[in-house]
């Protein structure tokens, strides 16, 4: 016995050097922190059901998911992709279609979302859709008598470095293109935006990445209003953070968000079977508690109860109609904003 | 000490280099020369990409203010920080080093460089705690005044050079102090009796013979506070983009890894040229001390 | 220079004690915060040990702690032999270009790691090596190797060679000058220098973040992570225990060998 346990751990140290390989019984995904795929009974009860365990590994931004997955093959077998960039990852050889036989429930996937052109490419899905939302901002209830009805909130002097927005370019660009009144899949006047977003510089106390620093920062009072999502902010009130969801008269950014695989995953029949777990209206019921965003399957979104957020706020034809869904951004539109982003902050 | 190689040592000494400069061979040396090959690319040449030899990657550290302004932002955090270290490490050097004896000096000095110890991010992190709105400073100072009081600290660059101050000081505390123990008594002893004051044995004495080890204690904590990236993230805000951020997001995020090396080799070449150009200041300073 | 009693002495005595509560104050608050129950770090101040109850159920956290350790450990073991084996021949032995070999070793030290570690992604990723432990290996290898070499070397250069004239004329053979002449005269130098190294490489970040793999990250890389993507005071309860465990260690070695000087 003595002799053999030198040996066994020079082999389990041989073992942790030489990485992790794949293993059969686990599914690794890639999502922001906090974003649905990684809550503790969801994973629990899917590796009861299915006997995978649930791996998870997060980014802190689009251009940051890009990236792992081009310089971690075989790393991920599920990976959550913003419809707006799922054609960049298809085009660059990325992910690969999903095989929506196996997926059962991806029948009851609103139309209008399984149709849609940045997910559904050359006869394949790339992208099942998952949930969708908004991209406004957020109050803290403690510093505003009434909630404001102008995005203009952000850019007042009364919160002088009380603001926040996302480190996000095209993030920062399309809400600086909601304030200037211009589309924000064709902004016409680009200098308008970064003049804007220029001027609200001197407000913005810091730049958050993820759901945790909006949270924490919002915790510690840094903020009186800082950008958010529809999902997220539900998410923060059901914590117990004093926060409300505005949808100003300028409007909101409408994103849809997809579950898609790697075309280098280890594991991609459990890869289906996770994402048909993860548009099941069960699971979104019970996350919609939590706080959640909007499910794109239609019978999760019709059994929520009448008052959830998603239904009352989402549901109503008058806030719809001031959303302006995100579209795919090109290379050069792109390359564009992460200069002005750039700029705006080297200048700080 | 040395000997001329005589038969057979020559294959031994080459035995008892090799394994050594051949790991630092294929861990610093070729990866710096696949760099430097990667910064005259258009594109990375991974996964079929279409790539040709180009200068465009340094062309765009000048197309644009951006990068210059990062760069010149990053080097005066550098002598920011480097100025501070030493104004406050030295004293401390000096006091470890010839006022305190005996026990309670090993004490102290252990003391000095446990932090070292600790996890670099989790001294950063702690930072954020403290210096956040109804962090432990704001609470502090609460107890001090009336009212609910708001330093507002954190996100600003003055909490960057207090998280990087905090990171780099025991170096030169520890470079310094080792520089001074090896001055003898004596020596300012012997100053003293000839009439010199306090003020003359400092500037004629005791800073030149304790330069080295300033020098060295800088140049520990210029070259990497020049290129860092984590503590302007955690702690810097708003202010948070400096070159090393920069340089980052090109390998991480971005995916500008050809453009990622020009800026890199942009930046060793200027932290080379700073070092090299404060070599002869420094040699200057050591010989008029001899 | 005799100032004991000294208005100036006694105000450089309180000088180090404030650097000292500089040094100490976030290390201090951090661990206070493992204690406290709030997620959000919020004051006032609440006891509690849920989080270093939660920690030990983070096979996460576990995994990655083991693996920083093992990479450290191995670290030491490969930098002390390789950056011994060079030391010696360093100091043994006069040849050309070995003012060129000495000058080598200051790179790894003197660059900045942003640009070493995005050096080494790029390469071994040229090479087809990708990202990884062994990828992380072979960098912290290389980090620590020129430390141990000028640890050892320094311990060396004070070695009086007569003593091994001695040890030769009294009949020993070569192996013999080495078993129990050179070696137990370098051992301090040898032990200094795998400290140094085991500590390179456990606190290693920047090398380790670029060149580690989602699921295969050290403890540093992890915690990074955490901080810009989702903290809970977890990290501080494990960040308490790595302080407190390396402060017993160093304060165990530093009564075998004198950290503070000569005298």
């Amino acid at each position: 016995m003595t002799a053999r346990a030198p040996r066994t751990a020079a082999l389990a140290a041989a073992a942790i050097l030489a990485g992790s390989a794949a293993h059969a019984d686990q599914i690794r995904v890639l999502n922001w922190q906090g974003y649905g795929t990684d809550l503790d009974w969801a994973v629990a009860a899917f590796a009861e059901a299915t006997g995978h365990r649930v791996v998870h590994d997060y980014f802190n931004s689009e251009q940051e998911m890009l990236t792992k997955l081009r310089t971690n093959p075989g790393a991920y077998d599920v990976v959550m992709i913003n419809a707006a960039f799922t054609p960049q990852a298809r085009e660059e050889g990325l992910i690969a279609p999903v095989d929506v036989s196996r997926i059962a429930n991806f029948a009851d996937i609103a139309p209008e979302f399984a149709g849609n052109p940045a997910l559904a490419a050359d006869g394949e899905i790339w992208g099942v859709p998952w949930t969708w939302g908004l991209t406004s901002f957020a109050i803290n209830t403690a510093a505003f008598d009434a909630p404001p009805e102008s995005i203009r909130v952000l850019w007042d002097p009364a919160h002088e470095g009380r603001v926040s927005i996302r480190d996000d370019a095209l993030e920062a660009v399309q809400i600086a293109a909601l304030a200037t009144g211009q589309d924000i899949n064709a902004i016409a006047d680009l200098a308008a935006v970064e003049a804007k977003l220029a001027a609200l510089m001197p407000n913005v106390r810091a730049f958050w990445s993820s759901e945790n620093d909006w949270n924490q920062f919002m915790a510690a009072g840094e903020f009186d209003v800082a950008t958010y999502w529809s999902g997220s902010a539900a998410r923060s009130q059901a914590m117990g953070l004093p926060v409300e969801f505005v949808v100003p008269e300028e409007g909101a950014i409408g994103w849809l968000d997809g579950l898609s695989i790697p075309a280098t995953a280890p594991n991609v029949e459990a890869a289906h079977a996770f994402i048909d777990w993860m548009i099941d209206p069960d699971f979104h019921i019970r996350w919609d508690e939590e706080g959640a965003p909007a499910s794109a399957n239609a019978a999760a979104a019709e059994a929520l109860p009448e008052d959830a957020f998603n239904r009352a706020v989402l549901g109503d034809p008058e806030v719809v109609a001031r959303v302006q869904f995100q579209a795919p951004v090109d290379d050069a539109t792109r390359a564009a904003y992460l200069a002005l982003w750039q700029r705006l902050k080297a200048a700080q | 000490m040395a000997q001329p190689l005589g038969p057979g040592d020559a294959r031994r000494a080459a035995l008892l280099l090799t394994p050594a400069y051949l790991w630092l061979t294929a861990a610093v040396f070729l990866p710096l020369s696949a760099m430097l090959f990667f910064s005259l690319l258009s594109d990375a040449p991974f996964r079929g990409a279409d790539w040709r030899f180009t200068l465009d990657n340094y062309r765009a550290f000048f197309a644009t203010d951006v990068y210059a302004t990062l760069l010149w932002k990053s080097l005066r955090l550098g002598l920011t920080v480097t100025a501070l270290c030493v104004v406050i490490g030295f004293p401390c050097a000096w006091v470890l080093a010839k006022t305190i004896r005996g026990r309670a000096r090993e004490a102290l000095f252990l003391l000095i460089i446990l932090p070292f110890w600790s996890n670099s991010l989790v001294r950063v992190f702690s930072w954020a705690i403290v210096l956040r709105g109804n962090g432990a400073l704001d609470w502090l100072a609460g107890l001090f005044s009336s009212g609910d009081v708001r330093l507002g600290l954190l996100f600003t660059p003055t909490a960057v050079v207090i998280g990087l101050v905090h990171s780099y000081l025991p170096y030169v505390i520890l470079t310094t102090y080792l520089a001074l123990q090896a001055i003898d008594d004596t020596l300012i002893e012997a100053a003293r009796s000839m009439g010199a004051d306090r003020r003359t044995i400092f500037r004629r004495l005791v800073l030149p013979l304790s330069l080295p080890g300033l020098a060295a204690g800088a140049v520990l904590v210029f070259v990497p506070v020049v290129g860092s990236f984590m503590e302007p993230r955690i702690l810097g805000g708003r202010f948070g983009a400096y070159f090393g951020t920069v340089i980052e997001d090109q390998f991480v995020a971005v995916f500008n890894w050809p453009l990622g090396a020009a800026l890199s080799f942009i930046l060793l070449a200027v932290v080379l040229a700073i070092l090299s150009a404060a070599a002869p200041v420094l040699r200057r300073a050591q010989g008029a001390a001899a | 220079m005799r100032e004991g009693g000294g208005w100036l002495s006694r105000l450089g005595v309180a000088w180090l004690w404030a650097v000292l509560a500089f040094l100490y104050a976030p290390i201090v608050v951090m661990a206070l915060m493992s204690f406290n129950a709030s997620p959000f770090y919020q004051l006032p101040f609440a006891f509690s040990t849920r989080w270093y109850a939660d920690l030990w159920a983070n096979a996460e956290i576990r995994a990655a702690a083991l693996r920083s350790l093992v990479i450290a450990a191995t670290t030491t073991a490969i930098a002390t032999a390789l950056g011994c084996a060079a030391a010696l021949a360093l100091f043994r032995y006069a040849f050309r270009g070995k003012a060129l070999l000495q000058a080598l070793l200051f790179p790894p030290i003197a660059i900045p790691w942003l640009i070493t570690g995005t050096a080494m992604l790029i390469f071994f990723f040229g090479v087809g090596l990708g990202r990884g432990a062994p990828a992380v290996l072979i960098g912290h290898v290389a980090l620590a190797l020129p430390y141990v070499v000028i640890v050892v070397n320094a311990r060396l250069a004070s070695f009086d060679p007569t003593l091994e004239e001695a040890a030769r004329s009294l009949g020993a053979s070569p192996w013999m000058v080495a078993r129990r002449v050179t070696l137990p005269w370098m051992a301090p130098g040898v032990v200094a220098g795998a400290l140094f190294a085991f500590a390179v490489s456990f606190d290693q970040f920047v090398v380790s973040y670029f060149l580690a793999r989602p699921g295969d990250a050290t403890l540093p890389v992890l915690i990074y992570t955490s901080i810009r993507k989702g903290f809970t005071p977890e990290i501080n309860a494990v960040s308490t225990i790595v302080i407190g465990v390396s402060m017993a260690a160093l304060l165990a070695a530093a009564r075998f060998s004198n950290f503070g000087g000569r005298r």
